[in-house]
């Protein structure tokens, strides 16, 4: 009697339960999990520049900061995220430390976070849409530091770095770039 | 089920007499579109920005379901204007008779077809003593069958509004009486659960309050507002036209162009220095998140869907998906014109970037003039609601419980154009965990119920959407875990409702809530995966679904049974 209903409530709301499926994107293989978003994990790469840095790699996890609303976002829309970080297969300096900073990808903003740990781990917060994760090696962690002096070691790339301007290319290659500001 | 029965049943049930069908495509010049007035009806496609380029291939498309406007034959003389929402105060045992009716209304300069419950948009504002009991005698008089749904209301089953399930729809001319009981002190609303993304777009919705049982439940204000928070989406002719057999704009839900506080597009709010206000905030949007500000004036969070939080929180925003409700306090400590605003970054996927957007909610004039009582003391103060943390209590060991049932959300598409689908895969190089705006208003009204199919997996089962038939005991605690699928074709955030019954969120991407709320509604972002712990309190069979209405009418719902032993 309730599957009647039930099937009475599709027919109502407009949906048949046997739609002939054409593309079916669902991924059978996506795993559920607690764990951080992958989807939106920053891959940490290296430069390979650095003694002890050649098969060095990172990810950086990120997740909501706590908000009474589930999602956190600041009084002018951006997203409020804390940053988890780990890098395996790199070697501690030889002299100097290692440290991580954030930066806007035009690089007109950085922001440092702090002295890589013995564990190779390190936390942050960021509230930027786009930005860099970049690992660098100093002569020795001073806080008022404003910007790396060093090295570059690894750096990653935020997954909203990924949206690109379409102006002239894909769909929209009938549009002129220059149009748009793009040269 | 066939296409042409489908259709049958949606000419049954949308139809309008006498409404002819357009099959024209006249919207992309905006010209010779027929009198505003006049019957017939004919594809506008929507408002869009100037600067965004059309995408090749899909300049002459329009929507493959047929366009819809409440009572395009009738003159917009003979209805009656829209009147501003009243408040109803009912005492236990009270009857409300409520219709629903079409009404004109004028938004942004336009005189616009709408529906109104008692000629009222919003509907009546219904003020109720906690654990009270109401009637509504409800009549219908629009031309669509239609029911209404008390969401948040833990009531009787049988009065829960959806058609097939609790109730059959309600024809124009038909009548039918809802018992309403109130458990939960806070703030309700109800709408309608027949093609929501026209009903309730256009004007069917209103509030109930519940006033608590438990003394100074609330701190001390001089003032509280109900504010009811919703977007239209509108041209130079009015409404953008709906789909008839199923919604247009299934892909990211319609997004208005006009921004409306109490249906109103130019509201207003006058305090004095000093003034501390309650608002009492409902997104009643087809598919508009909100984040809402109060130009800096210090505000803290003080309950949600079904009850206060454990603690009062200060905040920034607060961002308020569909159908979610929350109550803040806001202290107007000085003077000034300012505004409530919705304050997003939104995306301009063409240009690949970020942009701060800010629309205009209220205007709000804070007078020189001190409050006449000073509630400052008290709104310094961060209440512990002790009533909430004991009743969560019960529920605390249960937190670290196995998860019972893993739900996954994504999409089907099929029969989009071809230059959609190559879009979309491309845009899937980045997907946001929300969508603030809709940044490809073409692509998303083409997209209909006919094409798109929005999914709700119980990937223990297999079973999707209405397929999905659980059955619990009364008492039953049961832990849901929601994966937000971003590898989809178009993934989206989605506010996920349940009726009849209270849930916590328990976690989010692994970091543990420190702070719940009872809720009713809450958004699952993209990629991410929420827990959350349901109390099968309430008996009778109930929804589940997303509450953004395209998806939902997309076929993003099931259904389950809650049994209660106790009466077999």
């Amino acid at each position: 009697m309730k599957k009647f209903a039930l099937i009475g409530m599709v027919l109502l709301c407009g949906w048949s339960p046997d739609p002939a499926i054409e593309t079916d994107e669902m991924d059978e293989a996506s795993c559920v999990s607690t764990d951080p978003p992958v989807y939106y994990a920053i891959d940490l790469v290296s430069t390979r520049k650095l003694p002890g840095t050649r098969l060095a790699s990172g990810t950086v996890d990120m997740t909501f900061q706590a908000s009474p609303f589930g999602i956190a976002v600041g009084s002018g829309g951006h997203y409020r995220y804390n940053l988890n970080g780990r890098i395996e297969k790199m070697k501690p300096p030889r002299e100097g430390v290692y440290v991580v900073w954030l930066s806007t990808p035009d690089l007109d903003q950085v922001h440092l976070v702090g002295p890589l740990g013995a564990t190779m781990t390190f936390e942050g917060a960021v509230d930027w849409q786009k930005f860099l994760v970049i690992v660098t090696l100093e002569k020795s962690f001073d806080p008022a530091q404003t910007r790396w002096q060093g090295p570059v070691a690894l750096r990653g790339l935020s997954r909203s770095g990924m949206m690109h301007t379409m102006a002239g290319h894909g769909p929209f290659q009938s549009e002129p770039c220059a149009f748009f500001g793009y040269k | 089920m066939t296409l042409s029965l489908r259709y049958l049943v949606f000419s049954c049930l949308l139809l309008p007499a006498g409404a002819a069908v357009g099959q024209g495509h006249e919207g992309h010049t905006m010209h010779h579109h027929p009198p505003a007035d006049s019957a017939e009806v004919t594809w506008r496609m929507p408002p869009m920005d100037p600067s965004m380029p059309m995408m090749p291939g899909i300049e002459k498309e329009i929507p493959v379901v047929a366009p819809f406007l409440p009572a395009a034959s009738m003159a917009k003389s003979a209805l009656p204007t829209a009147r501003e929402r009243a408040i109803v105060e009912l005492a236990d045992g009270d009857t409300l008779r409520m219709e629903a009716a079409m009404v004109t209304k004028t938004i942004a300069g336009k005189t616009l077809t709408m529906y109104g419950y008692n000629g009222q948009i919003p509907g009546p504002l219904i003020r109720v003593d906690q654990a009270s009991k109401i009637f509504v005698q409800f009549v219908n008089n629009i031309e669509l069958p239609t029911t209404v749904h008390w969401h948040g209301l833990r009531l009787d089953n049988r009065f829960d509004g959806v058609p097939g399930v609790t109730q059959d729809p309600v024809n124009r001319g038909e009548t039918f009486l809802y018992e309403l009981t109130f458990p939960d002190a806070g703030l309700y609303w109800y709408h309608p659960h027949i093609r929501e993304d026209i009903q309730q777009d256009l004007g069917l919705y209103g509030n109930m309050l519940v006033d608590a049982i438990e003394p100074e439940y609330y701190s001390p204000a001089n003032r509280e507002e109900v504010l009811v928070l919703d977007d239209i989406l509108i041209d130079a002719l009015g409404p953008i036209p709906y789909g008839r057999e199923s919604p247009t704009h299934t892909l990211m839900g319609r997004f208005g162009n006009v921004m409306l506080v109490n249906g109103n597009p130019n509201h207003s709010m006058q305090f004095r220095t000093g003034d501390v206000a309650r608002f009492f905030l409902t997104n009643v949007a087809n598919a508009r998140t909100f984040n809402v500000t109060f130009a800096g004036y210090p505000m803290k969070v003080v309950g949600s869907d079904v009850s206060r939080f454990e603690r009062e929180e200060w905040v920034e925003s607060i961002p308020i998906g569909p159908a979610e409700r929350y109550i803040v306090e806001v202290r107007f400590d000085r003077p000034g014109d300012v505004a409530m605003t919705n304050s997003i970054m939104a995306i301009n996927h063409f240009m690949g970037e970020f942009y701060p957007h800010v629309d205009t909610l209220s205007v709000i004039q804070v007078l020189d003039t001190p409050s006449d009582v000073d509630y400052s003391a008290s709104f310094q103060t961060l209440r512990e609601h002790h009533a909430v943390i004991e009743d969560i209590d019960v529920f605390r060991p249960l937190f670290d419980k196995p998860v019972d049932i893993h739900l996954e959300l994504g999409l089907r598409a099929r029969g989009l154009p071809v230059s959609i689908m190559m879009a979309m895969e491309i845009d899937t190089l980045y997907v946001p965990p929300m969508e603030w705006n809709d940044a490809m208003p073409m692509m998303n009204w083409l997209a209909t119920g006919e094409q798109v199919e929005w999914i709700i997996r119980d990937l223990d089962s297999g079973d999707e959407n209405m397929g999905i038939d659980w059955t619990f005991s009364l008492g039953d605690v049961v832990k849901m875990r929601i994966f937000n699928d971003p590898h989809t074709l178009h993934p989206m955030n989605h506010p996920i409702h349940i009726h009849g019954q209270r849930f916590l969120v328990l976690e989010m991407d692994g970091v543990v809530n420190r702070n719940m709320v009872w809720k009713d509604t809450a958004i699952v972002p993209v990629g991410s995966t929420m827990e959350i712990l349901v109390e099968m309190s309430n008996p009778g069979t109930w929804m589940m679904h997303c509450h953004i209405a395209e998806h939902l009418h997309a076929g993003m719902m099931l259904g389950f049974t809650v049994t209660d032993d106790s009466t077999n």
